[in-house]
């Protein structure tokens, strides 16, 4: 390798670990590790099992990454592996449920209570983020994975579509009920900060 | 604009994927109906409170160090 790893791109670096080079793949590890360990932590709620999850994924990898022909496409690759994993785990846990539906007919233009303009201090509270996690940690897999993968870790919609098989429209709207359902939990939870003479409903 | 299109495009536009035009139309609307820009206000604070939610931990460098050794001796054994 002529390049340090540390300077290589994540697509060279994949091409090096190919050939071989076991600095490629410690570089690979160092930049991914802590994104495979978040998402299998927020996707199974368990400490040691996303740190185990997160070994089986960088040794399926890595044993497969022959198979990976078009390296510009590791990351979807990694993310997949990862998601599969989790699944894999909550499967065997009998935690894995592909409930999607909940009633959302009704959730658009239900609680008007406008808790956007509390202070910061209420809504960038701890507890706040705590309901927040709860609520998200309480959604359906399949919806709670696309809300963890877009709002939570910051992927593009397509490459949450093509880590999980599904199509852009299909992530949209997985993203779009779950946003629904925790926006609803957090009016409820923030309803206790409304003015009490109702003025501000 | 009714109220239907509108939360319609608030996903789009939370994703800045729709035109200036439909982005007017979509202000407009939102000074008319108070509904709306309520569900606006908060649909949009959800999402920005999701995204400040902290990572679980960093994976520590003791852990980082331990698994590419094993990557090491299970992919380029000796």
């Amino acid at each position: 390798m002529s390049k340090p790893a540390k300077k290589l791109s994540d697509t060279a670096l994949v091409s090096e670990i190919k050939h071989g080079d076991a600095e490629a793949m410690e570089e690979i590890v160092r930049r991914f590790s802590n994104k495979v360990y978040n998402l299998a932590f927020h996707l199974t709620r368990d400490a040691s099992a996303a740190e185990e999850i997160m070994q089986e994924v960088f040794l399926t990898v890595l044993s497969k990454i022959h198979t990976l022909t078009n390296e510009a496409y590791f990351a979807t690759w990694l993310y997949r592996v990862t998601t599969n994993a989790s699944y894999g785990f909550l499967r065997k846990e009998k935690k894995y449920s592909d409930q999607t539906l909940i009633d959302d007919t009704n959730s658009e233009h239900t609680a008007v209570y406008d808790w956007s303009t509390l202070p910061d201090d209420i809504l960038l509270s701890e507890e706040s983020s705590t309901v927040l996690r709860r609520a998200i940690d309480t959604l359906p897999d399949t919806m709670r994975t696309v809300v963890i993968m877009k709002d939570v870790e910051g992927l593009r919609n397509e490459d949450i579509a093509q880590t999980l098989g599904l199509t852009v429209p299909a992530v949209k709207s997985r993203l779009h009920r779950g946003r629904l359902v925790l926006r609803e939990t957090l009016s409820d939870y923030f309803r206790k900060y409304s003015d009490p003479s109702g003025e501000g409903e | 604009m009714n109220c239907r299109i509108c939360s319609k495009l608030l996903q789009e536009y939370l994703e800045d994927s729709i035109s200036e035009e439909l982005i007017s139309e979509l202000n407009e609307h939102l000074k008319e109906c108070r509904s709306c820009e309520i569900f606006f206000r908060t649909y949009s604070l959800t999402v920005r409170l999701s995204q400040r939610i902290e990572p679980p931990c960093c994976v520590s460098s003791d852990k980082i160090e331990r698994l590419t050794s094993l990557l090491n001796e299970r992919l380029f054994p000796k």
